[in-house]
């Protein structure tokens, strides 16, 4: 399936989802005015990505701030995954900056509403 | 607490111009380019917006990079590294009687007045060609302090804007005073020269502001795009540590974006976003968000339930209540998502403040507090 990429912009997160190379990933910040028609060709890539997942899959968030209106998109990426996890072995890597108290605290509340394998890691800068 | 906003915002709309739709924006604290091109890019927008002319814009513009720069350079008087709070510079941008005026505010050594002032009257009397000359001869002169201004400065806001500098010296002690200046140009540009401003409205604004420890003030039509340009100059301020400048980033996204989902406009017709007063101050430890819009009245009692609910609720419960809404997605749509409100009271660690006051028959003014 062809990769999908979004190149960050001051109020939007970069985002990769790329089979091939075996990279998923989001990150930097989000803010938008309008998470929802942001994150839409995110959902619709999973969802068709569902259909044709053959391998397992390290997802990768690594946010420096969002909005609570992209906080539930975020939750909505992750129920999308956990539907792939039926298929496939799918484990989310939730990076944070060493200090983030922040978004080390988001990861860990995603961590507990999700039945997925997820790993809050702090990074050196 | 509530008794408090309510004195505050009464004070607050002694000033003419907020709580209107007209641009306020005023920033006293640390200048540096980063904030200064924030800034700049904040009235910009706010300017389109409102749908000014390219030569208007460019004409405020301008004056406006003058006056910042003179901020910029002489934030600190000789000598001095740091300077206490009610000597830091200020930036005053308000949209009044036709005219865009602009205050440049910083401290002064006082034995630098009395050229500073036979500066200042001189570039008062002189003509828009004498202006030039008189550039000129300043520049081939030669004569430029250690600091690259020689009055030039004075000269090109003087010339940009045809019309003359106001200004004022409050004496701070013996040896410093702090210097108003004030450059305005009318939205009609040169078809209507401006006679009188009076500098000491600045002069209380800004007694004000120190005394209620404001930091930022910004009242006009508010988009993402200001949002963005709000956050970039939040962003280079300290405010103690990493993890409460988050929280304080966090808490104005919630609260301002708010705004532009939800608020109202008082006058349907005016172009630009939508109109909010928001301002930052500081009260000990703390900081305090404030932000006003308007709102429809019909919604007023669903605001009121909301914030009371919410501020009724202990740590353990918010949380749980987060999580509950994040998981609803019957509330998930381009404007609401149900959090934001949830958000500013987890993170504030205190109650919402508010106050709703009735405006006309539709509409009322919405007034939120957030300490962090």
């Amino acid at each position: 399936m062809e990769a999908l990429r979004i190149e960050e912009t001051e109020d939007t997160p970069r985002i990769v989802l790329d089979p091939e190379n075996n990279e998923f990933s989001v990150s930097g910040r989000s803010l938008p005015e309008d998470s929802v028609a942001f994150y839409t060709p995110v959902f619709e890539w999973l969802q068709q990505y569902t259909e044709v997942v053959e391998n397992d899959m390290d997802f990768v968030f690594f946010m420096e701030y969002f909005n609570t209106s992209s906080a539930k998109q975020i939750a909505k990426i992750f129920l999308l995954l956990e539907k792939i996890n039926e298929k496939v072995f799918v484990q989310v890597i939730w990076k944070c900056k060493k200090d983030d108290v922040d978004m080390a605290s988001s990861g860990m509340r995603f961590s507990k509403l999700l039945n997925l394998e997820f790993e809050v890691r702090e990074e050196e800068d | 607490m509530e008794k408090k906003i309510e004195r505050e915002i009464n004070e607050l709309t002694l000033f003419e111009g907020l709580q209107r739709e007209d641009l306020v924006y005023v920033y006293r604290g640390l200048f540096s380019q980063a904030i200064t091109d924030s800034i700049i890019a904040l009235t910009e927008n706010n300017l389109t917006l409102v749908g000014e002319s390219p030569k208007l814009k460019k004409r405020v513009f301008s004056i406006m990079v003058e006056c910042l720069q003179n901020i910029t350079r002489h934030q600190f008087v000789d000598g001095r590294e740091d300077v206490t709070a009610d000597q830091s510079g200020m930036f005053v941008i308000c949209n009044k009687d036709k005219s865009y005026q602009m205050t440049s505010g910083n401290v002064v050594n006082n034995e630098a007045i009395p050229h500073l002032t036979e500066l200042l009257e001189k570039v008062n009397c002189l003509d828009k060609d004498a202006l030039k000359l008189y550039y000129k001869q300043v520049l081939e002169d030669g004569s430029i302090s250690s600091k690259g201004g020689a009055g030039l400065g004075l000269i090109e806001m003087a010339r940009k804007s045809g019309n003359k500098l106001f200004y004022s010296f409050e004496k701070i002690d013996e040896a410093i005073s702090y210097f108003y200046m004030n450059t305005s140009i009318s939205q009609q540009l040169d078809e209507v020269s401006i006679d009188f401003i009076d500098i000491q409205d600045v002069v209380a604004l800004h007694k004000f502001i120190l005394q209620k420890n404001i930091m930022l003030i910004f009242n006009g039509g508010l988009n993402q795009k200001s949002l963005m340009d709000i956050l970039s100059l939040i962003n280079e301020q300290a405010f103690g540590c990493l993890e409460r400048k988050k929280k304080m980033y966090n808490a104005m996204v919630e609260m301002l974006q708010n705004v532009v989902k939800h608020g109202a406009k008082l006058d349907v017709e005016k172009e630009g976003g939508n109109p909010v007063l928001f301002f930052l101050s500081q009260n000990g430890d703390d900081f305090i968000l404030s932000a006003g819009n308007y709102v429809h009245t019909t919604t007023v009692n669903k605001i009121k339930e909301k914030i009371e609910f919410l501020n009724s609720l202990e740590a353990k419960e918010l949380e749980d209540y987060y999580t509950k809404c994040l998981l609803n997605f019957d509330v998930d749509n381009s404007k609401e998502a149900g959090l934001g409100f949830i958000d500013l009271r987890i993170k504030s660690c205190h109650k919402i403040q508010y106050e709703i006051t009735p405006v006309n028959d539709t509409l009322s003014f919405l007034l939120m507090q957030v300490t962090i």
